[in-house]
């Protein structure tokens, strides 16, 4: 084509870049609809898809409340052994997670709660399951049951499938299978129960039962027996939230159901993961020491 | 014993006697119980044919994830009678024929069945967890490893073999204050499961009890999704997250009981590197290695229920060269069951004491006795 002016050189130079321009802006359109695959990319509003269809839940996940220490509203405290962790072991104060901040105990239940509380930091290691008689479990490392897992302060990651789920928490790599398709029956009593699901429109509803009676909800004494019976709710708000909700159900505790709700936060980080939290070589001078089974090792 | 015909399995020659084979009445109101496992015959039968089976299927092409990835995923059993190393006798016989090896399996099957009733012992075939009745599979090689060619672990470093007289030494030296950490190793304690990093161990029940005990809980869980693979063992229920994103390894100062996992796709082959071990010192790191281990593990499903499992270890701190192993892990059903070790590790509490009562006796035993060679203060 023979150019006749500058002027035109620049003006056909310019519409071909601006072309090249809407190229590449289409192009990156184009990726920022995809849906997302991997966690740690930057997520965008709207929830993503797995391939069935379903919100993907695929990801590492925190809850950011102080429920782990009183799922009630409660003040800041000064934490056990003030005298030694100062600071490091003072309690923020929280607004509780509870709906209606009421937890419907039945009397003798209400007098049990109290009685862990009191108890909270025993540790009173036997061979035999007295050995759950009192003291918190999270103090000595076992697993923390549902739904206390899902607002310790630690992050924890799905891996969703159409046929199961799995969830995996940093605090003691404690892991739960979420059967979808076919669901199973609780072979057996267990920390964490036994979960089956089913997807209600974008809510994953998981129910849990089979559950051993020995966790606690919270640092502050309030438990469930084995009868205990949890229905999580989770709803995907958009691609960086979900919100939880949980009913917990225990006749032989509560006279009523009732329900406790939070948001979980996507973790954002890029190649963030979880990291071990392996607690056991932490407790075991705490819990062996007194019956004189402990000697730290000389390294 | 009834007439049966016998049913040709293709190129196996030998005859099996058959029992009648028994249905266990259990007890009134439970189910009855599958043959295979309860009866070690049917069960050397049954896993005759599934090797077989499993075998003879070549070009097999593994069907995909909806997101396009090989689908290794289900349950995987990481039981196996073939020991890591190879016998001394074989020599250099990497390959049994299939008589062999099946004559091999029903060997171990049946000493794996037996109990010395003299030993203070868990009869796990009573409880269903012996590896026979898990499905464990039998093994046309004679050991795990398969490279360096003779089948057996590389010479040590001259590093890794002072260390090792070091621990022996230390070993020797009694101990009355035995505590948790001094005396426990990783499992006893419910730190780690017997079997994560890596899966499989290699077997040899009646070697030992921790490599016997290996044949139990043996049960895993692969799980995938655009971005990851995880593996939960039944054995602890230990977990691990494996990155598939290309993403780096953890900063070197941050240590893990299992390592730090990254996994990539070649082909249709998951290769996974794991680094980034902890020293768990007092207990020992995987085969007396260091935490400078380095491990690549390879999982290529070959069949519809088999997965091949490969793994090369390098640590020039202990290893003069690296060492790699070869094993196929059956697919079994779901589920896993929950571990909870540490929660009711009762037993701890009654092995300490008992480990410290002995080290008291022993104590004892050399002080009232002149020491000189041949001494029990001398034995290993």
């Amino acid at each position: 084509m023979h150019i006749r002016s500058r002027g035109v050189m620049l003006a056909v130079a310019s519409v071909a870049a601006a072309a090249m321009m809407a190229v590449a802006a289409l192009a990156m359109a184009a990726l920022w609809l995809a849906p997302i695959r991997t966690a740690g990319q930057a997520p965008f509003a709207g929830a993503p898809r797995t391939a069935d269809g379903k919100p993907s839940l695929n990801g590492i996940w925190q809850a950011f409340t102080t429920a782990n220490i009183d799922i009630l509203a409660h003040e800041a405290q000064p934490g056990p052994h003030p005298e030694t962790m100062g600071v490091y072991g003072a309690f923020p104060g929280g607004q509780g997670i509870v709906e209606g901040n009421e937890i419907p105990y039945k009397p003798e239940a209400l007098a049990k709660k109290k009685q862990n509380f009191d108890n909270r930091m025993a540790v009173k290691v036997t061979n035999d399951p007295h050995r759950y008689d009192s003291g918190d479990p999270e103090l000595q490392c076992y697993r923390p049951g549902v739904p206390r897992a899902n607002y310790m302060p630690f992050p924890f990651q799905i891996f969703q499938n159409p046929g199961e789920i799995l969830m995996v928490y940093e605090f003691k790599g404690a892991v739960r299978t979420i059967y979808m398709d076919p669901h199973r029956e609780a072979p057996s009593e267990n920390w964490m129960g036994w979960s089956n699901g089913r997807w209600e429109g974008d809510t994953l509803v998981v129910d849990v039962t089979g559950f051993n009676g020995h966790t606690w909800f919270d640092r502050a004494g309030n438990f469930a027996s084995d009868a205990l019976h949890v229905v999580e709710r989770y709803t995907p708000i958009d691609a960086s939230h979900v919100m939880y909700e949980a009913t917990i159900e225990d006749p032989t505790v509560f006279t009523r159901p009732w329900k406790m709700s939070f948001p979980l936060y996507r973790r954002m980080e890029p190649n963030v993961q979880l990291i071990e939290f392996n607690c056991v070589p932490f407790v075991e001078e705490m819990m062996y020491a007194p019956l004189g089974l402990y000697k730290p090792p000389s390294r | 014993m009834r007439a049966r015909v016998l049913v040709p399995l293709a190129a196996v020659t030998f005859v099996m006697v058959w029992a009648p084979v028994l249905v266990a009445q259990a007890p009134s109101g439970t189910k009855s119980f599958d043959p295979t496992t309860i009866d070690p015959d049917a069960a050397i039968k049954a896993a005759a044919e599934a090797a077989k089976a499993a075998a003879a299927t070549t070009n097999w092409t593994p069907p995909r994830t909806s997101w396009g990835h090989p689908d290794l995923q289900g349950y995987w059993l990481l039981a196996t009678y073939t020991p890591l190393e190879r016998p001394a006798a074989l020599k250099d016989k990497a390959f049994y024929t299939e008589e062999e090896a099946i004559a091999a399996f029903r060997k171990a099957v049946e000493s794996d069945a037996e109990v010395d009733p003299r030993t203070v012992h868990y009869d796990w075939k009573e409880y269903g967890m012996d590896a026979w009745q898990a499905g464990a599979k039998p093994n046309l090689r004679t050991s795990l490893i398969v490279d360096p060619p003779d089948g057996r672990i590389p010479p040590l470093t001259p590093e890794a073999q002072k260390r090792r007289a070091a621990a022996a030494a230390a070993a020797r030296a009694r101990n009355p204050a035995a505590g948790v950490q001094t005396f426990g190793n990783l499992y006893t304690r419910c730190v780690l499961g017997l079997g994560a990093t890596p899966l499989v161990r290699g077997g040899n029940p009646g070697a030992e009890s921790a490599a016997a005990a290996g044949g139990v809980t043996a049960e895993s869980q692969i799980v995938q999704t655009p971005g990851y693979m995880v593996i939960v063992t039944q054995s602890n229920n230990d977990v691990r997250i494996i990155p598939l994103d290309g993403r780096p390894h953890l900063p070197d100062n941050v240590r893990q009981w299992l390592g730090d996992a990254r996994g990539h796709w070649e082909g249709d082959t998951l290769v996974v590197e794991t680094t980034n071990f902890n020293n768990k010192s007092p207990a020992t790191n995987f085969q007396g290695s260091t935490d400078a281990l380095r491990l690549v593990e390879r999982f290529t499903r070959v069949s519809p229920n088999t997965l091949r499992y490969e793994y090369t270890a390098t640590d020039p701190m202990t290893w003069t060269r690296p060492w790699s192993i070869e094993t196929p892990l059956p697919r079994i059903d779901p589920p896993l069951y929950e571990f909870a070790c540490h929660e009711q590790n009762y037993g701890l509490i009654n092995v300490v004491k008992g480990t410290q009562i002995r080290e008291v006796e022993a104590a004892k035993q050399s002080q009232s006795r002149p020491a000189n060679p041949g001494s029990r203060a001398d034995e290993r």
